[in-house]
């Protein structure tokens, strides 16, 4: 299948619903990727129970009600699909962060397994506006999701690898290159997040555009086009060589 | 009269909010008090966002804020941050 194909949501239960089954980790290369709309979804006093207390402190310490319901929003179906998969309830799932393989500080959250349990995913979640995505494979993945660019966004060009840049630069007309910026940027981003490696130290450091020969890209990551919402820009990292093998999209409601 | 300085954080942290705004589509940006933290917390900027606003600060006030603050202590609230551009600023 090409990159960047649009691929038929599977079949499964979605989150929130009374029949929350048991999600089977994706095998192999494969990667679950669940989008939400946070204006169709409805924070519930049952789904804010299952956040725990850095959870609930980060919501409260937001300014503004929309970034708090969003934040909240994207937290709660987070455990939710995570318990989907790991046949537990939201609230006892045991995610901890990992240390950013560069400074060692407290990075990308992850579940921890536990000795005799089902094996527990991978996974990622990005939001940006209204729109929340949570990528979910059988190891390290990251997803990132940007609004489409509606100003100049040929600032952050020079934020990407030198060749990266060099190619959008090149690109004739403004409108492609703010779109092949975001597009640059959604990919190394979700690099990082794959990674682990925390986006303070850059994303310049390895080069994304599309059409490279896997081996000479990537970070050691397989990167791919996600289908987005209408006005945003999406990407999914695999750890691995090669290309990743399906992505099953799942949409809630 | 102002106390030396005091005028210049004024105008960089209304330059800044109105960066922000138009950068996000956010009017509500307009009004955020100097004491707000713009990532993490608070009103939860991306890190696109963030480094649009730096690259911006560079371009208009001629401060690379990243590689003269190693720690980046004045990305703490939008009132450091303009206090560190006011500062250094050679627009």
């Amino acid at each position: 299948m090409p990159p960047g194909s649009t691929v038929p949501p599977c079949e499964t239960a979605a989150p929130g619903t009374a029949r929350i089954s048991r999600n089977a980790v994706p095998s192999g290369d494969t990667i679950d990727v669940w989008w939400f709309d946070t204006r169709t979804v409805a924070v519930t006093p049952a789904g804010l129970a299952g956040l725990d207390r850095g959870e609930r402190s980060r919501a409260e310490a937001f300014l503004f009600p929309a970034d708090r319901h969003r934040y909240q929003v994207a937290h709660v179906l987070l455990r939710q699909v995570l318990a989907s998969y790991a046949g537990t309830a939201p609230a006892r799932l045991p995610l901890d962060r990992e240390p950013c393989p560069r400074c060692g500080a407290a990075g990308k959250p992850v579940l921890r397994p536990r000795s005799g349990a089902r094996p527990v995913p991978s996974f990622s979640l990005a939001h940006s506006g209204d729109t929340v995505v949570i990528a979910v494979a059988g190891h390290p993945v990251g997803v990132d999701v940007e609004r489409d660019a509606d100003r100049c966004v040929c600032s952050l060009a020079g934020a990407l690898h030198p060749a990266d840049t060099a190619w959008v630069t090149g690109l004739d007309g403004e409108r492609e290159r703010h779109r092949a910026i975001i597009a640059c940027w959604v990919r190394a981003e979700a690099v990082l997040k794959c990674t682990g490696q925390g986006i303070g130290h850059g994303l310049g450091g390895f080069p994304v555009r599309p059409g490279q020969s896997p081996a000479l890209s990537g970070n050691g990551c397989m990167v791919r086009r996600l289908a987005a919402p209408p006005g945003y820009r999406a990407a999914v990292a695999l750890a691995g060589s090669g290309d990743v093998a399906e992505v099953c999209a799942r949409k809630w409601p | 009269m102002s106390p030396p300085g005091r005028a210049g954080v004024a105008s960089v942290t209304d330059d800044l909010r109105a960066f922000l705004a138009t950068a996000t589509g956010r009017d509500e940006l307009l009004r955020i008090p100097p004491g707000t933290a713009l990532f993490g917390t608070e009103v939860g900027l991306d890190s696109l966002t963030g480094t649009l606003l730096l690259r911006e600060i560079q371009r208009r006030f001629g401060v690379d804020v990243a590689g003269e603050d190693l720690n980046l202590d004045s990305l703490a609230t939008l009132g450091t941050l303009a206090a560190f551009v006011a500062q250094r600023a050679h627009p």
